[in-house]
């Protein structure tokens, strides 16, 4: 039996006498399999997605299977690669919300409030106290919406339908709200440098405050509907645990850190927009397992409400912007912004040169740390938990492919 | 300690709640939503009281679009007064952001509430919004105040059929 010399070596154990090797690794896939071990069941490799309805989007899973065992996993990315880092170097300051609300599609308003900080930043821009508010108000109700899909999919990967449904009944309330504020309902094009594009417009306060008055109910429901369902339970509890650890050492950031029992949240400890004046708390949890992701997530969905109440009370009077110029041209330099996103750090480092469109952006894309730790904690699992693993850490493809 | 078993019966509870409760969806094409005042679809050139086109072709919108859909064809005559051959426009390509009509310094374009946007041939994706026309003239008169940016009243003329 040859061994090809360029194939990487195999991960765990030696491949024994007379294992079968292939002659070519399958596509993406950087690990020999491991052929036959000692009690000789053949590991399978099984190809999940790009496609498949249990994955997240686009993402491709690699999972090498013993039986119903994961031994190897890997995350193949990119199938939603848009060049969103390059394109931002050939737009100008104020249009780079275009391209951010793309990047995390289901929390745009987090995106473009990064980009608008850091052009803040770098241009020294002081923005009204009332944009404070409103990019917090906003941001929050954004926060809800994002928190109610991964909701949803979170119960379709374990196996449940109603929640989705329900999930997505409120979070069409919430569209339409950010809808008639910002004029669309994903691509908001909304925060922009030096404030927001246009006031809260009228009759906004009541549509808000009685969604949140009906969502006190709603959240109890879905609580009850996904956590209280005993089946969800026992499939979630003790499922793919994510130690202090591993999750400080991959830089994991958002509910995902903190429901690991590391209490980082940027909006309490880096306070941007009105989150200083606003009084919520952290959720956190030290279990690291699915369930205490998914306790975390809905309690800060709870604390969320709580801030749109505060946003609504406290808003001050003021302008909706500062006065900035039509084309921005910040002095040479760097700056690096983060906002907490409902995945975690979003942040965006940008270099100026001084032209009226960035030397390069980069930003930080908190799913793609996630969806390296879920490689690194897939081995030794049940495939179904890997699903289930998947789906806890709330991947957004559009955010990670870029 | 709860029952095993409660949190289900529980859960079919409100499944049961939520089935009486009236429908939330509406039947599209016989029902339709009404859009909030701000909501951005596609780009129309607005028109004075005479129905004149108040475009003056001074390119600033063509300049801003991050996609680069809108494009200007001109003619500049003798007396230097400009004459619009094409004012295009790439619907297909549009991300309707609107930062062209928030940069317009004469409000000669707005975005429609026309979001029935579906087409049959893929050439009727790309069209005019405006052709051959005078540029209007912001000098000689003062553009007569078009109506709010977000009207929908000219969203006809953009039309590509």
């Amino acid at each position: 039996m040859t061994q090809d010399p360029n194939l990487t070596a195999p991960v765990g154990a030696a491949v024994s006498e007379g294992a079968y090797v292939p002659a070519q690794l399958p596509v993406g896939l950087r690990r020999v399999p491991s052929g036959v071990d000692e009690v000789t069941t053949e590991h399978l490799v099984v190809n999940f997605g790009p496609q498949h309805p249990s994955t997240h989007g686009v993402l491709r899973m690699i999972i090498e299977a013993d039986g119903e065992e994961v031994v190897g996993a890997e995350m193949s990315i990119g199938y939603l690669h848009r060049g969103i880092e390059k394109l931002a170097e050939h737009r100008r300051y104020n249009a780079l919300g275009t391209l951010m609300d793309r990047g995390d599609y289901t929390s745009g308003i987090h995106g473009e409030l990064a980009a608008a900080m850091v052009t803040e930043k770098l241009l020294e821009i002081e923005v009204p106290e009332k944009a404070h508010w409103i990019r917090s108000l906003m941001g929050e109700v954004n926060r809800i919406a994002s928190h109610l899909v991964w909701y949803g999919t979170f119960g379709l990967d374990a196996g449940a339908m109603g929640q989705f449904l329900y999930a997505v009944r409120d979070r069409e309330d919430l569209l339409d709200i950010l809808e008639a504020v910002s004029g669309s309902r994903m691509m908001f094009n909304y925060v922009r440098p030096g404030g927001v594009l246009a006031d809260l417009p009228a009759g906004i306060d009541q549509k808000l405050r009685a969604f949140v008055d009906i969502f006190d109910v709603h959240i109890e429901e879905h609580d009850q509907l996904l956590g209280g369902n005993e089946i969800f339970q026992s499939r979630v509890h003790g499922v793919g645990v994510i130690d202090k650890q591993t999750a400080i050492g991959f830089g994991l950031t958002g509910a995902n850190l903190r429901a690991s029992g590391v209490g980082f949240d940027v909006r309490r400890d880096r306070p941007y927009a009105a989150y200083e004046k606003l009084d919520f708390t952290v959720p956190m949890a030290t279990e690291g397992d699915c369930w205490a992701r998914y306790a975390v997530r809905m309690e800060e969905m709870r604390q969320s409400v709580r801030m749109i109440r505060q946003c609504l009370d406290g808003m001050p009077e003021g302008d909706f912007t500062a006065k900035v110029p039509k084309v921005l041209r910040p002095p040479a330099g760097e700056a690096y912004a983060a906002v907490e996103s409902p995945r975690g750090e979003w942040g965006v480092h940008l270099v100026s040169d001084g032209s009226d469109t960035p030397y390069r952006l980069r930003y930080r894309p908190p799913a793609l740390y996630a969806l390296q730790v879920v490689e690194a904690i897939m081995p030794g699992s049940l495939i179904a938990d890997a699903i289930v693993t998947a789906g806890s850490v709330d991947l957004v493809l559009g955010e990670i492919d870029r | 300690m709860k029952l095993w078993g409660s949190g289900l019966v529980n859960g079919l509870r409100i499944s049961m709640r939520n089935m009486r409760r009236g429908p939330i969806t509406l039947q599209y094409p016989f029902e339709k939503l009404e859009l909030p005042e701000r909501a951005r679809w596609t780009v129309v050139p607005l028109s004075d009281a005479q129905g004149v086109p108040v475009c003056t072709a001074c390119g600033t919108c063509v300049k801003t679009c991050p996609d680069h859909v809108l494009a200007l064809d001109v003619t500049t005559n003798e007396d230097r007064s400009k004459h619009i051959n094409h004012f295009s426009y790439q619907l297909g390509a549009c991300m309707m952001c609107g930062l062209c009509v928030e940069a317009c310094p004469f409000s000669a374009i707005a975005m429609s509430h026309d979001y029935e946007l579906a087409r049959v041939d893929p050439d009727t994706l790309e069209y005019d919004l405006i052709t051959d026309t005078p540029a209007y003239k912001p000098k000689r008169e003062k553009p007569a105040t078009p109506d709010a940016p977000a009207q929908p009243a000219s969203a006809s003329e953009g039309d590509a059929s």
